[in-house]
């Protein structure tokens, strides 16, 4: 099995050389940003086979661990940036996900499944990202706390989607482009369509509607 | 230490602008973190204690004011915070005091017209197209102001809302096109 895979990998490379150097440069580079955040600052983990074909950025106190198998890639040319903002947050991020263009802006906690895929999105557990130095400022108004959003396995983030405060998606579901959702809960293999979400239509009704078995 | 740079930094702009751009006028105790670009030839007047930032992590990280015409007027109040906004004029924009705004655009025009020629804008003038910004507004990430827009006091804007009609004061804002909800009422069903 091992040597099937070998052998198919090296017929990809002599038909498409550009494609094996750019792998080869994606997986060193992952290697080096694996050395520098695991071993040079605190509260940070990456799994060890961590291919980067773009930019991962890591700023803040909070605890980060992203697992084994990740890969970022190029999403409108930007790539993984993750602030969290206080010593409590905490990032969880599963295995074998694709992670391009996607930022995550945490303050208490964001638990993300396996093999997640996602576009250039927003994941951001907070209403304002600098709320604590507002603070000299008197406000007395409901602006709503952070709160823990969960996100489960197989799930597709598409473009330009805003996840806040609050949401919980269920595994094999589907974000569509340009949704934003707020105190949402998405059931198991839905698709969630609208700014903001309002009603998320089941997936195996619109394929049974189209025809697709 | 980055509070002292910042405060420094605020009033060698001040001097700047009183030496050689007339047009602007900023009050003391400005302090600019991350980059401030005001561009145009308009009136721009901004309160004192002012916060210039961007948001942690994001590639755009610079605040821009532009005042395009010559008889644009742009006037930000006492204590506002702006992180990465992005504030652009033809005719008048007023913002209040305890202002928090973060890398949102406001705009009072289109720039084009929608005729194949895409000329300047025929039907806009200043009572039609003006912006007004109540006291402590907060505005999220994302989101944008169109033309005609009047905010009230207190209201708050959620991240990526798109608002075209105003706002009563008080109230919390979403969606695209922004709509409001009450207390205690849920979003999603």
């Amino acid at each position: 099995m091992f040597y099937r895979k070998a052998l198919n990998n090296i017929k990809i490379s002599i038909q498409d050389p550009l494609y094996f150097f750019q792998s080869l440069t994606a997986f060193l580079r992952g290697f080096l940003y694996i050395i520098y955040y695991n071993f040079f600052t605190r509260n940070v983990k990456i799994g060890f086979p961590f291919k980067a074909y773009a930019p991962v950025r890591i700023i803040g106190p909070g605890s980060v661990s992203i697992g084994k198998d990740c890969s970022v890639y190029k999403n409108v040319f930007r790539g993984l940036t993750i602030v969290t903002s206080s010593c409590d947050a905490v990032v969880n991020i599963g295995r074998k996900c694709a992670l391009g263009g996607l930022t995550i802006r945490c303050s208490k906690r964001v638990e993300i499944g396996d093999c997640v895929m996602t576009a250039t999105s927003l994941i951001q557990d907070s209403f304002f990202v600098n709320y604590d130095k507002t603070m000299s400022i008197p406000i007395n108004k409901p602006i709503p706390e952070p709160k823990e959003i969960s996100i489960g396995n197989n799930v597709w983030l598409s473009m330009g989607s805003i996840l806040l405060r609050g949401c919980n998606i269920g595994s094999d579901s589907v974000i569509s482009a340009g949704s934003w959702c707020f105190d949402a809960t998405i059931k198991d293999y839905f698709l969630a369509i609208g700014n903001p979400v309002k009603k998320a239509l089941p997936i195996e009704k619109l394929q049974r509607l189209k025809g697709i078995s | 230490m980055r509070d002292v740079i910042a405060g420094i930094r605020g009033r060698l702009f001040i001097l700047m602008c009183k030496f050689f751009r007339r047009n602007i006028k900023i009050k003391e105790g400005l302090k600019i973190y991350k980059r401030l670009s005001i561009g145009g030839k308009g009136m721009v007047s901004i309160g004192s204690n002012c916060i210039v930032d961007g948001i942690r992590g994001d590639s755009i990280q610079h605040v821009t004011i532009d005042a395009y015409s010559p008889e644009a007027v742009i006037t930000i109040g006492n204590n506002a915070q702006l992180y990465a906004a992005r504030i652009a004029a033809k005719f008048q924009v007023t913002i209040g005091n305890n202002v928090l705004i973060e890398e949102s655009g406001i705009t009072d025009t289109d720039f084009h017209s929608i005729d194949r020629s895409r000329g300047n804008p025929v039907d806009e003038n200043r009572d039609k197209c003006q912006i007004n910004i109540g006291n402590s507004v907060s505005i999220g990430a994302r989101s944008l102001i169109t033309k005609g827009v009047a905010i009230g006091d207190n209201a708050v804007i959620a991240p990526g809302s798109i608002v075209t009609t105003s706002v009563k004061p008080g109230s919390l804002v979403f969606g695209n096109p922004a709509r409001t909800i009450m207390q205690g009422q849920s979003v999603s069903e």
